[in-house]
């Protein structure tokens, strides 16, 4: 298996954007491809619902016509709310497999011109349909989650809180966040109640926005080390275990398995908190975290732009934006930016990078492991 | 008597589900038919205060446990006194599944609740109504073996959501 390097990494600014998606997903390309001085070979792209949102099927062939890319092999790659994780993942084995040499991973979504009920209904329909029948949302289905976990003492309000004023704090220092403004505990602590006991300010926002990465087989110092997927069942109800996302512990095992490394090596994170105790639960589904200590390290500041481990530097999809094919990408973006001392305003110290990914009520996970070797 | 519930069993690994499903979610194996007792215990529940089109906010839903280890989504008047574990009837009207102890009046507001109407289903309401008050949730005995343990990886019985002192 080749190794696979990233040449180029670039994206929009998340949010309420006025421009189409095809302008975006080309604002972001052109921008790699720009920063990579190379041509692709191929071409991966991901959008999740574009025929739902935006009306367009047949992607591959639409954004590759767009881009003036359409004489290049394309396929489209959807995995529900990780499918940008999933079009890198495809990248890497065109190149990891010899198939292809230069490839270029592109991403993203525009939905904020659709009204905010029919964007829930078409992102539900990623649940499981029984589930869905008795109402079940995403934001239901989180609140599940974290109602159990609230009771077996994992988290506390005070923590799921404390993750979101962190993201938003760091939003607040990137250019390319939704949210670029900073909320207080209380603000948290007291804004609408969406599933009891998840509140607004705990989930993340709807947002446009699209991410690119040009992935090469010829060295550039910044390596795609691991990739790994783990899935469960679509259906919430088949599940033992609620507290735990077991499609996580798979993603984390094989990605670290790729890289051959542990998560002790990681020193920044990009998590899926689409909901703020997510990010909680996932820093220990990672293995980022032994279990039982990552509301420890939340509560400590372990997790801060200053802290030993800096999780969601971006804003996270809390305050960064959920674009959700575009995000498992923007989260590549990020640490990229990170790892070559080009996140402006919010940059860290770090070498190794993890991206989580979650699809649907994770039910197909992504860990992503970025190493700078130069 | 008590509520039954519709389910499907897997023949090579036990593992009963409901909705009854053609092909058990573990293996490519078909499944055979099989009733449950229609009562168990709060695994989690939440209220949404904004509901899905089609549904009335506020919508209380609860994941409940069953004997044999299959859960199923469901429907409630409220979760103000609700807790993890509390042990809770079944009771299904008009083919939705609602987690009760449930006087009358509160089973008649959930149904005109429900979207639509339809005359057979106060017959439905009524029936449930009295089924309940005439019987008691001791009466039935589990229909269906031990909670059957899944052997996935990444997780073990003690980290399930399992609590001990569930069943009083």
């Amino acid at each position: 298996m080749r190794d696979v390097w990233i040449a180029a990494a670039a994206m929009t600014r998340f949010g309420r954007r006025s421009e189409s998606l095809d302008d975006l997903i080309a604002d972001a390309a052109l921008e790699a491809l720009r920063e990579a001085d190379c041509q692709p070979d191929a071409l991966v792209v991901t959008a999740m619902a574009p025929e739902e949102f935006v009306g367009e099927g047949n992607l591959a062939s639409h954004v590759g016509t767009y881009l003036g890319l359409s004489h290049l092999p394309g396929i489209r790659v959807e995995t529900a709310t990780s499918s940008g994780a999933a079009a890198l993942y495809a990248g890497l084995a065109l190149i990891a497999s010899g198939l292809h040499n230069r490839v270029l991973v592109v991403g993203g979504e525009k939905m904020t011109h659709v009204s905010t009920p029919r964007v829930s209904e078409i992102i539900s329909r990623v649940i499981d349909p029984h589930e869905r029948s008795y109402g079940a949302t995403m934001p239901a289905l989180a609140a599940l989650v974290t109602r159990a976990a609230l009771a077996k003492g994992l988290i506390t309000e005070t923590d799921m809180a404390r993750v979101a004023v962190k993201n938003h704090a760091n939003g607040a220092r990137n250019p390319y966040a939704h949210f670029q403004q900073p909320v207080t505990l209380e603000e948290v602590m007291s804004s609408r109640m969406i599933a009891d006991p998840l509140r607004l300010r705990h989930c993340c926002p709807i947002s446009d926005g699209a991410a690119a990465i040009l992935l090469t087989c010829d060295p550039t110092g910044l390596k795609l080390a691991g990739m790994g997927q783990g899935s469960d069942y679509l259906a919430v109800r088949y599940r033992k275990s609620l507290t735990g996302f077991q499609a996580t512990q798979a993603a984390a095992k094989a990605a670290f398995k790729m890289a051959g490394f542990g998560p002790e090596r990681v020193q920044v994170a990009e998590i899926h908190d689409a909901f703020a105790p997510f990010e909680i639960l996932a820093l220990e589904d990672t293995g980022l975290f032994p279990p039982g200590k990552a509301t420890k390290a939340v509560q400590n500041g372990e997790v801060t732009l200053e802290g030993r481990l800096p999780v969601n530097p971006s804003g996270g999809l809390k305050a960064r934006g959920h674009a959700l094919a575009a995000t498992g990408i923007a989260q590549v973006v990020e640490l990229a930016w990170q790892l070559t001392g080009r996140a402006v305003g919010r940059q860290v110290n770090a070498r190794v990078g993890l991206a989580h990914s979650i699809g649907g009520m994770a039910t197909n996970n992504w860990v992503t492991l970025v190493e700078q070797v130069a | 008597m008590m509520e039954t519930i519709a389910a499907s069993r897997c023949p090579q690994c036990g593992w009963v589900v409901t909705p009854p499903v053609r092909i058990c979610p573990r293996h490519p194996v078909e499944m055979t038919p099989l009733e449950l007792s229609g009562y168990g215990y709060i695994v989690s529940y939440t209220t949404l205060t904004a509901a899905p089109e089609g549904f009335k906010p506020p919508l209380h839903i609860a994941i409940v446990e069953l004997p044999g280890g299959a859960r199923i989504f469901c429907h409630g008047k409220e979760t103000r006194a609700l807790r993890i574990g509390r042990r809770v009837a079944i009771e299904q009207t008009d083919g939705i599944f609602y987690f009760a102890s449930l006087g009358i009046a509160d089973r008649v507001s959930l149904f005109w609740k429900r979207r639509g109407a339809a005359p057979e289903r106060t017959r439905d309401a009524v029936k449930s109504a009295l089924k309940r008050f005439f019987s008691s949730p001791t009466d039935a005995a589990p229909s269906a073996q031990p909670p059957a343990e899944p052997a996935q990886k990444g997780t073990n019985s003690a980290d399930t959501e399992h609590p001990p002192a569930a069943k009083k």
